[in-house]
């Protein structure tokens, strides 16, 4: 397709195809995620929104970012998977290129931890402010502290 | 008139003093009671209306075709509790309830139940002191959204008083051009002066002017603005519970019909009819009119609160005064 | 709000105009007119909104958390209750995500019976939108009316699964039942019922309606370009003159093999989120009847046993909800359950792009507004 190529010839060693695409979906590997907003902008010209978010929590030492991109006039689909460290998970805003990514990024950072920056209202969006832990990684465990949780605590 | 017919019974044997005295006992006595009894027919017609109109029942387990509803209802609100918040002014909280429901009862002390003896207190223009109770309430809905200490509630107020001035103008206008054509204010000599035709047929705009405007005025839907339950809950009823709510229904109900009666006085020859008796003729009019009135709740939605007011001062009043020199005119030639 | 006597108001009301002293009242989370639990932190000015912020996660359930945590099959019923308006519509996605995960091709019988569960449900939820927008508008018969039709449906529903809000007919290689024996002349006759009720009596009350059109017309106007910005899709997406439907754009199941139209306005307006829906009711039963006349025999589902694995894979599918694009990517490792399962619920975006549409409109806008969007907090939430 040629979008691919021409997405893949902007940065030509930081992007690389991945195996298992098919004919409409297509997913491109981001090797440096300090890249990922150039990326996008260039993503921006071919896609019109950002479909979805999901973060996928690898253990011990990867998060792994997928980045789906869709279009309203043609059935393509692409995937832009980003992996980061796990420990310092620190990843900069599409927010300001894609609007929709606003909430998605808000939810990751909810339920994952993961700190998007550049975000201009990162918050708790799904859990309350004081919920204890990030309930989507995969060490999530229900300790007392989640089990005590009352909510009274939260100051409005 | 019911009050003469008191003192006239009593008078035989008690000195005029008591008599008179006993006579206004009675006359409170007899328009209480209409008064209580209005909301539990209006309310189960309204029940079963709307119940027609929208593919079901309505009420069918309480009584006979669910007549004793309402009576049960009105057990259910005297047994609850009254909940109220903490920062309400207490005086205006306790006092809103109330006022409603006597300035609405009060309508029905002055205005002829069905025939010309048939008025609990004969008094002269009592149409203007209708129009005064039916003008004053929203005055007290206002203060009601005040005093509750709520913003729902307030937002509900400012918007009923908003309401009120843009209508009660034209509704003001209509009863003018009627007072003009028929010579006085009084619900008689109005009713007399159509003996031989209808003022809905020599006056079709301030007809349309007075339905529209009487509406609004009373608060009823498609122009319940200020109540507007799906956006402000329940407007300026947010805070009450219990049977000061219970009162609300009073006013509710009672002004719809002193509404309804009012056009049928006014535009439909109030008793004038061939055959039947004259209170029958009325009722069988105030009847199809209240139905009409009700029905209307059913149909349409609820305009805006802006819409609402353009139309009122847009569109509404200025009609009203055309409406109210062309029919100077037709008075003086 | 200050507390004291309710005359302090007043000073209350002098100072609306400045900004730091507008109102900001709380609409929801328990709120007749929010479809669910949902909450609007609203500032206005007068009757004027200026700023709105909406809150969500009031039902939020852990959705994603909860698949993985289950086997494949034992998740179906919790993809019922997304969208417990659009139920079958989600149990179709999953099963349709787990197949092609599988590789499962489910027999041409269940792929049309699926395809007429989608429909059905779809006018389900469209015949509920029209009763919501009624009733938020002032107007209870229009609510009673859509009821009325959507239970005449939910009869059929229950007919063919014996559940009605959650039908769980949709399994993982196909269809639980068949259809019962003299379900299609009913059916039939229900379409017809429905389709001369939504042209002829809805026509009077809604979108021929003079004070209908006045709350609507002009409300809450959605550009194209900023449906595109937010991400928004289906009815919401297409009464912006988008034309985007999946169903004709990335054809799935039969949809492919069916005749029909995708139905735009241009205004972007609440009346035309309004009569895009209801137009699509009518295209939903075209798409019933044509799906009635060439249904084919043979078998309903294809054995998947009840515990089974999937090897390593990443998978992606879209369909269209009566929602808008709803999808659902599935990361498997090899074991019995998913790895992670993430759900694009489209409803999420309509409730993102409020914070946008409602500025500058009236108070009374506000559940014209939530109303012609349509948002279901059980997806939004999930």
């Amino acid at each position: 397709m040629e979008f691919l190529d021409e997405i893949k010839a902007k940065f030509p060693n930081v992007l690389e195809s991945v195996d298992g695409s098919n004919e409409n979906e297509s997913v491109l590997l981001l090797k440096d995620k300090t890249k990922i907003k150039r990326v996008c902008k260039e993503v921006k010209n071919h896609f019109d929104i950002l479909f979805m978010l999901m973060a996928v929590d690898k253990p011990p030492k990867i998060f792994e970012l997928n980045y789906v991109f869709s279009s309203y006039k043609t059935q393509n689909i692409l995937t832009i998977r980003v992996n980061i460290e796990r420990d310092k998970a620190v990843i900069d805003s599409i927010s300001s290129l894609f609007e929709s990514a606003d909430w998605e990024e808000r939810e990751t950072y909810d339920l994952f931890g993961v700190e998007f920056i550049g975000h201009k209202n990162l918050k708790r969006i799904l859990l309350p402010e004081d919920w204890p832990g990030r309930p989507l990684r995969k060490d999530f465990e229900v300790t007392d502290e989640v089990r005590n949780w009352t909510g009274l605590d939260l100051k409005f | 008139m019911i009050s003469t017919f008191f003192y006239n019974l009593l008078a035989g044997y008690l000195p005029p003093i008591l008599a008179e005295i006993g006579s206004v006992v009675g006359v409170f006595i007899v328009g209480t009671i209409i008064v209580l009894n209005i909301p539990l027919l209006l309310g189960w017609v309204d029940r079963k209306l709307s119940g027609r109109i929208q593919s079901r029942y309505g009420p069918v387990y309480t009584g006979p075709f669910g007549l004793l509803q309402n009576v049960a209802d009105v057990i259910k609100l005297l047994g609850k509790r009254f909940i109220t918040n903490q920062s309400i002014d207490k005086l205006i909280y306790d006092f809103i309830p109330i006022a409603l429901s006597v300035l609405a009862a009060l309508m029905i002390f002055v205005i002829p139940l069905g025939s010309p003896g048939l008025i609990l207190v004969s008094i002269p223009y009592n149409l203007l002191f209708i129009y005064i109770f039916l003008a004053l309430s929203p005055l007290l809905v206002l203060l009601a959204g005040w005093g509750q200490n709520n913003k729902y509630a307030m937002l509900s107020g400012f918007r009923g008083a908003a309401q009120i001035t843009a209508y009660e103008l034209t509704l003001l206008m209509a009863l003018i051009s009627i007072g003009i054509l028929a010579g006085s204010y009084d619900i008689s000599s109005i009713v007399n002066s159509q003996h031989t035709i209808w003022n809905a047929a020599y006056l079709p705009i301030t007809l349309v002017l007075f339905v529209i405007a009487s509406l609004a005025i009373t608060e009823r839907a498609p122009f319940d603005v200020p109540e507007a339950s799906q956006e402000l809950q329940a407007g300026w009823k947010i805070e009450y519970s219990g049977i000061r709510y219970g009162l609300f229904f009073i006013a509710e109900y009672v002004r719809l019909l002193v509404v309804s009666m009012l056009i049928v006085y006014l535009f439909f020859g109030g008793w004038n009819g061939v055959y039947l008796p004259d209170y029958a003729w009325f009722w069988i009019k105030t009847t199809v009119v209240t139905l009409f009135m009700m029905s209307l709740r059913w149909v349409y939605n609820r305009p805006r609160i802006d819409q609402l007011i353009d139309i009122g001062f847009k569109w509404l009043l200025p009609l009203s005064v055309i409406n109210l020199i062309a029919v100077g005119f037709i008075a003086v030639y | 709000m200050r507390s004291g006597t309710g005359l302090g108001l007043i000073s209350n009301f002098r100072f609306m105009e400045k900004e730091r002293n507008r109102i900001t009242i709380n609409i929801g989370p328990v709120h007749p007119s929010t479809h669910g639990v949902l909450k609007f932190k609203v500032d206005i000015s007068g009757d004027t909104m200026k700023k709105i912020e909406p809150e969500i996660g009031f039902v939020h359930r852990g959705v994603e958390k909860m698949a993985e945590m289950k086997y494949y099959s034992n998740f179906m019923p919790i993809a019922d209750k997304l969208d417990y308006i659009a139920a079958l519509n989600w149990e179709v996605l999953y099963a349709s995500v787990v197949e092609k995960a599988l590789k499962v091709v489910i027999p041409p019988r269940a792929v049309y019976l699926r395809t007429m569960m989608c429909e059905l449900q779809r006018i389900m939820s469209h015949l509920l939108f029209i009763g919501h927008s009624g009733e938020d508008l002032g107007n209870t018969t229009l609510f009673m009316w859509g009821f009325r039709e959507r239970e005449l449906l939910m009869d059929i529903i229950e007919e063919v699964s014996g559940g009605r809000l959650a039908p769980m007919y949709i399994s993982l290689g196909g269809m639980y039942y068949d259809l019962p024996p003299g379900l299609i002349p009913k059916l039939a006759s229900t379409l017809d019922i429905i389709e001369k009720r939504v042209k002829n009596e809805y026509r009077a009350l809604s979108y021929e309606n003079g004070l209908f059109k006045m709350r609507t017309v002009g409300v809450g106007i959605i550009e194209a370009n900023l449906a595109i910005k937010y991400g928004l899709t289906g009815p919401n997406a297409r009464a912006s003159g988008i034309k985007c439907d999946l169903r004709k754009n990335a054809p799935y199941l039969a949809y492919d093999k069916l005749d029909f139209d995708i139905i735009t306005a241009d205004a972007g307006d609440a009346y035309a989120r309004f009569v895009v829906r209801v137009n699509e009711i009518l295209e939903s039963i075209k798409i019933v009847r044509q799906i009635i006349k060439d249904l084919p025999s043979g078998e309903i589902k294809v054995k998947v046993p009840w515990i089974f694995t999937i090897p390593p894979s990443y998978t992606f599918v879209r369909q269209e909800t009566p929602r808008g694009e709803a999808a659902m990517y599935m990361v498997t490792d090899g074991g019995q359950k998913p790895y992670r399962l993430k759900i694009r619920a489209p409803s999420l975006y309509a409730v993102q792009a409020m914070s946008e549409i409602f500025v500058g409109g009236k108070v009374a806008d506000i559940v014209a507004i939530l109303g012609s969007l349509d948002p279901t907090p059980g997806e939004v939430d999930r």
